[in-house]
């Protein structure tokens, strides 16, 4: 059975509708990382699952329990929120025995689960100090041992780690990942960051305009986007996307007219993108068969890689290669890909052929 | 700059020097200046019922009214940070008392108060509340409460308007942290509410206090320190000595004498300020 389930959840403040019939379903143990850019509804989604919202319709469950009308504390949920939201006036010790303390929990009990998760989270030191006498990240770990400590059915996290510095980041990344591994507990995690996404997720839900695009897997959302618009999202540098018609015999690219043969037949030609990822992208030998040609505008080596700013009919198109290799602005290229790489989308609609 | 600084250190320094003199002198408002007397001012002053009896009235009506008003002002600005239709209304309405003049304010009370005619006369008996009429102006028992309400009244919006807009300060996510904490609504004052509060709060009660101490019209226009000088504070004592009884000398001593006890209160009041600052961040 599934530890949290939305059904239909739909959120509107007025005539805007913010959530449009959001469906999740989530195993007991898993992280599941909400995805999207800033305003697409993420929050909206944590706060309706929390109780702090309350959905225009739709259901959630736990544990296949209906729990629309349970108030927040009664939820088994907790919740990491962006800015910390640690009491100010409380030590590190109070804030984090808080929940533990209005749920009358007593106060050797409280004392040692709190000692237990500072002693995890590397705040031990800490516990008498007050949230102005801490650094952001130290700050960052209170506010998770105030959700660890309760040890609830589900965790909550909005955007965590977005206001810490890019070192900081990674670290807690890494962090969050261990204690996941550690304590096996359910996760739904908010976050703007791909990397984010797809280091720490056993699941992502792509949002967009407070619709879901595309649930699956790191590996699915990224080998196999749903949409244009997940594949797109999705990588850094950003998958190629390049206009084309499909035909009965293969591809014929907008702007250079280039043709890519595709084994098999299909019907009548439609309008499509051809999606290729940068890294997907190699330089070609005389053997290759699925070749693009463009120009070399530059070049920015980022260390183990080198990216390749070209041109190709007209359109952009990026490219990382191998640090090694030479690669001369101005210099007309040849790139070589294979045909499981190949990313096609109706143009129309934004959703992935399979040609 | 250094002209500008001579002609305002003269504009407000020789008023002021001019009292420490007159204080220690005999001088009458109206006729010749008067002779050195020494400290005999202050000597009579200290040595007075009506200093004292004063001093006490003063600082009951300070310590009450101000008190009556962060009550009522917390209170109604947590009732008005609250979502609810008509909110918008009842926020330009609560400024109203405190943009009433204050001698508007004092007729107002006095006609509530009024014993043949008032309102809250008519109110309580109607009610069975109270038997008969009384003149709760004209009895030394009912006067200063009287006068603290009708103070109060005045100007408790101005701590609500100060507390309402410290609460618009507490930030959404600490008070949802709350919420999914399990905290009740007085837990969540207490602990989420009451920290972004106390420093408004604090600067608010200094300025209310200090006023309070140097009342003056209100008391003035409703009783004249009566009855029985049981509503005559330091204000009224001042004024009543220089002009009333025309002794310059001994009212200047007086005035000093007031305005000394309101800059040690100004000073307490920033000492604790920062004491409490400092202990919070
Ligand atoms: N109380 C509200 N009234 C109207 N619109 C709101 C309200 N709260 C949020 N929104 C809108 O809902 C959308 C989604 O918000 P949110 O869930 O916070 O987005 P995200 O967390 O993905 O950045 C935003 O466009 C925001 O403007
Ligand atoms: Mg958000």
């Amino acid at each position: 059975m599934s530890t949290l389930d939305l059904i239909g959840v739909s959120k509107s403040y007025g005539i805007t509708e913010i959530l449009t019939s959001i469906d999740i379903s989530l195993a007991s143990g898993e992280f599941l990382v909400l995805l999207g850019a800033s305003g697409c509804g993420k929050s909206t989604i944590l706060n309706i699952i929390a109780g702090l919202l309350s959905p225009t319709s739709g259901e959630i469950r736990i544990d296949g329990k209906r729990i629309n009308e349970v108030h927040p504390k009664n939820r088994d949920i907790a919740m990491v929120f962006q800015s910390y939201a640690l009491y100010p006036n409380l030590t590190v010790e109070r804030n984090i025995g808080f929940g533990l303390e209005m749920r009358g929990v007593g106060k050797a009990e409280r004392q040692a689960a709190i000692v237990k998760v500072a002693r995890i989270l590397k705040i031990d030191g800490l516990l008498d100090r007050k949230p102005a006498q801490l650094s952001g990240g130290q700050r960052q770990r209170v506010a998770i041992g105030r959700a660890l400590v309760r040890e609830p059915k589900i965790f909550l996290f909005d955007e965590p780690l977005s206001n810490l510095d890019a070192k900081l980041r990674m670290e807690m990344r890494a962090e969050l990942k261990r204690l996941h591994r550690m304590l096996g507990t359910t996760v739904v995690y908010v976050t703007h960051d791909q990397i984010e996404a797809m280091t720490l997720a056993t699941r992502i839900a792509v949002m967009r305009e407070g619709q879901i695009e595309q649930i699956g897997t790191p590996e699915e959302i990224y080998n196999r986007p749903a949409t244009a618009f997940v594949a797109e999202f999705v990588g850094a540098p950003p998958m190629n996307m390049i206009d084309a018609t499909l035909d009965a015999d293969g591809l014929q690219l907008e702007g250079s007219g280039q043709r890519i043969g595709l084994p098999g037949k299909r019907g009548r030609s439609r309008q499509v993108i051809l999606g290729l990822r940068p890294e997907d992208l190699h330089i070609a030998d005389a053997s290759d068969e699925l070749v693009i040609g463009a120009t070399v505008d530059f070049a920015e080596p980022t260390g183990p890689d080198i990216i390749v700013f070209a041109r190709h009919g007209g359109n952009p198109l990026v490219a990382s290669l191998p640090s090694h290799l030479q690669i001369d602005p101005e210099s007309q290229t040849r790139f070589s890909f294979s045909i499981e790489n190949m990313h096609i989308f109706d143009r129309a609609t934004g959703q992935r052929i399979e040609p | 700059m250094v002209p500008l600084l001579l002609v305002m250190l003269s504009v407000i320094g020789w008023p002021f020097i001019d009292t420490v003199r007159l204080s220690f002198t005999d001088a009458r408002l109206v006729g010749a200046g008067g002779d050195f007397v020494g400290a005999a001012n202050y000597q009579r002053i200290f040595a007075s019922t009506a200093f004292w009896r004063a001093f006490f009235v003063t600082t009951e009506f300070a310590v009450v009214s101000v008190f009556v008003e962060v009550v009522l002002g917390v209170l109604v600005a947590l009732l008005l940070y609250q979502n609810f239709r008509g909110r918008n209304i009842l926020r330009a309405l609560l400024i109203l008392p405190w943009a009433l003049p204050t001698v508007v304010n004092a007729l107002l009370w006095r006609l509530i108060y009024n014993p043949e005619y008032g309102a809250l006369n008519a109110m309580l008996v109607q009610t069975g509340l109270l038997d008969d009429y009384r003149s709760w102006l004209g009895d030394p028992n009912s006067a200063l409460v009287a006068l603290i309400i009708a103070d109060a009244w005045k100007n408790f919006p101005l701590v609500a308007l100060i507390s309402l807009a410290a609460l618009h300060a507490v930030p959404h996510d600490i008070k949802a942290a709350a919420v999914v904490d399990g905290a009740n609504a007085l837990s969540r004052f207490r602990y989420v509410i009451l920290p972004y509060l106390v420093g408004p709060l604090m600067v608010a009660l200094i300025l209310r206090t200090i006023e309070a101490f140097k009342v003056f019209d209100i008391i003035w226009v409703m009783t004249r320190g009566g009855p029985a000088n049981s509503t005559r504070t330091l204000s009224i004592l001042v004024y009543q000595e220089a002009f009333s009884f025309q002794r310059a000398g001994s009212g200047a001593s007086l005035a000093l004498i007031v305005t000394l006890a309101v800059t040690m209160l100004a000073v307490a009041y920033a000492a604790l300020i920062r004491k409490s600052a400092g202990a919070r961040f």
